[in-house]
């Protein structure tokens, strides 16, 4: 299959690569930039291990092919965090006990991301909500809503 | 109370920094130099016989490496975690679908699907059985050898039938437990590497000391080649106990003295892991007219599926835990576990705990029910106390907490229900 080539910008800064037109963007972040925080758990959008923030919407990876993304901006939990100094989010993942295996910390930190990004003061349902299609069989949900309750800047 | 440095503090976990930052390395997201893929063709009949496999196709695809079959395992072809009876690659017999044919190591996922695709199995269909009660009738067909049944127990205590005739309720109920899948959120994967006469497999896995032992047994080589290193593990509850990508992987990196990973797909994953024992249970429980319990019969019939995993430690574990924590004086359990075409049953969260509790806390609302008396009330008359005897015949003297449990659990539940009991 003939590669077309997109430019995109990746956790803040400005990328070009060639690629093919059905690669997933989940795959095109693993494999040409290496970012392997974004997790493949179910393949089909129903798990959310693999989300990422595009254009400041959290989106499953694996549902968007790499084309999609050209001209826009993506963050991974690798851009999360400023100076080598932790999120507030992440901080208080770890702080809280929200992080277990790991295995879908980074979907739901990007998650919780794009919703303080969007909505500063969220109330617990909304956090709920904006967590729905991140699916974590380690906590039980209760300690990651804590963590990103705690997280909320006063 | 002493302060201790651990104990009632909130602990950092050490490696939860590392998972904050998607540093932390599963075995997916691991990778060598000359690294190939690897993936297994499956059957998609639940029994049958292996009449013939022709790879010849797949192997003259570029860019496949290797095509193996049971017939290139150097050592034994036989896993599992208490009785062997799993082939790592079919000789001839198909027990469930999803069993492994073939596997193939290759340069790139695309040429390996087209691979997998290209491998001919030649497979004549048989009968199966899927329920216990068919696995059970004489004539079936044969899962293993010339009998269904994994294990029959019975455990006992005092006299049943004698107590039966004094209690003044009893009441008998079925219950049944549905498959389960355990659903953790990474697929299994492995990374084997063959270096300098040692193998080296990083996996997702609860039991690398296992995994190590199947290999060097399927390689027909010493412990002290092989090196079983877990990857840190996205989840398991009892599901990556098994044996899943460690022995295909490192029998391709046997041969090909390449790096190989293998990483499941999500309907692999769920097609092949091993499941949650379905229960099928029968209990008679009878009682005094003032709540309190004198005998317990229970039989129960466990569903391990095509291959026993876990099943002889489930076995034991629900028949020990079936009385429930109550003092029962006089109790008897008999239990069979028995193979059929299903799915893999093995070991999950509680090991068949959590099935018997639903049968013996089903007969405690039934005994209250029938006696007029609270739930509650019939629960903390007969819970286990510092003293009380079990089936097995010990003595609890320690840790007895189910008591404080049952009243605190109350208290809450007021709390927080309304009158109605919503």
């Amino acid at each position: 299959m003939e590669k077309v080539k997109i430019s995109f910008k990746l956790n803040g800064e400005n990328v070009t690569v060639e690629t093919p037109p059905n690669k997933r963007l989940l795959d095109l972040l693993r494999e040409d930039f290496e970012l392997t925080s974004v997790k493949e758990g179910c393949g089909e959008g129903e798990c959310g291990a693999c989300t990422v923030i595009l254009n400041n919407e959290a989106v499953t990876s694996c549902t968007v092919l790499a084309p999609q993304v050209d001209n826009c901006e993506v963050v991974t939990v690798e851009g999360l965090g400023k100076d080598g100094e932790l999120d507030k989010l992440q901080e208080k993942f770890i702080e809280e006990g929200a992080v277990q295996c790991g295995y879908c910390t980074p979907g739901m930190l990007l998650s919780a991301k794009a919703l303080l990004e969007k909505n500063p003061h969220p109330s617990r349902d909304e956090i709920k909500t904006a967590i729905e299609g991140n699916l974590c069989r380690c906590t039980g949900y209760k300690k990651i809503v804590d963590a990103i309750e705690a997280s909320i800047e006063e | 109370m002493k302060e201790f440095n651990v104990i009632g503090k909130n602990v950092i976990k050490k490696d939860a920094v590392d998972k904050v930052l998607g540093k932390a390395k599963f075995a997916a997201d691991m990778k060598l130099p000359n690294m190939l893929v690897a993936g297994v063709k499956r059957s998609e009949v639940p029994s049958g016989k292996v009449i013939n496999i022709n790879a010849e196709k797949a192997k003259k695809v570029p860019g496949v490496v290797s095509v193996l079959t049971y017939k290139d395992i150097p050592g034994e072809n036989i896993i599992g975690i208490i009785n062997k009876d799993e082939p790592i690659l079919v000789e001839d017999k198909i027990r469930r679908i999803g069993d492994a044919i073939a596997i193939v190591a290759a340069e790139d996922e695309s040429t390996l699907e087209k691979a997998l695709e290209l491998i001919e199995v030649e497979i004549e269909e048989t009968q199966g059985v899927f329920t216990i009660e068919d696995a059970l009738k004489e004539d079936s067909p044969k899962v293993h050898g010339d009998t269904n049944i994994l294990a029959e127990k019975i455990l006992k205590r005092g006299d049943v039938d004698a107590a039966f005739k004094k209690c003044d309720v009893i009441v008998e109920n079925e219950y049944s437990t549905p498959v389960i899948a355990h659903m953790f959120i990474e697929p299994e994967a492995t990374l084997a590497n063959y270096e300098e006469g040692i193998i080296t497999f990083y996996s997702s896995t609860q039991n690398p000391h296992y995994d190590r032992g199947e290999v060097a047994r399927m390689l027909g080589i010493t412990l002290n080649r092989v090196r079983s290193v877990q990857a840190t593990t996205g989840g398991g509850f009892g599901g990556k106990l098994d044996i899943s990508t460690q022995c295909h992987t490192a029998l391709l990196a046997f041969y090909t003295n390449r790096p190989i990973k293998m990483v499941r797909s999500r309907e692999e994953s769920m097609k092949v892991s091993s499941k949650r024992h379905p229960h099928y249970m029968k209990f008679k429980t009878g009682a005094t007219k003032d709540g309190k319990i004198l005998a317990t019969d229970v039989e129960l019939l466990q569903d391990t599926g095509a291959y026993g995993s876990y099943g002889l430690a489930v076995i034991t574990r629900s028949m020990v835990h079936a009385q429930g924590p109550y003092e029962i004086p006089n109790v008897r359990i008999r239990a069979k576990m028995v193979y059929t075409n299903n799915p893999m049953s093995g070991a999950m969260r509680g090991f068949g705990v959590p099935q018997v509790a639903i049968g013996h806390e089903g007969q405690m609302d039934a005994l209250a029910e029938k006696l007029g008396i609270d739930p509650v009330e019939i629960r903390t008359k007969n819970c286990f106390q510092t003293g009380s005897v079990t089936a097995t015949g010990q003595k609890l003297v320690d840790s007895i907490g189910i008591y404080e449990t049952i009243k605190k659990a109350a208290d809450k539940a007021e709390q927080i229900m309304d009158k109605e009991g919503k």
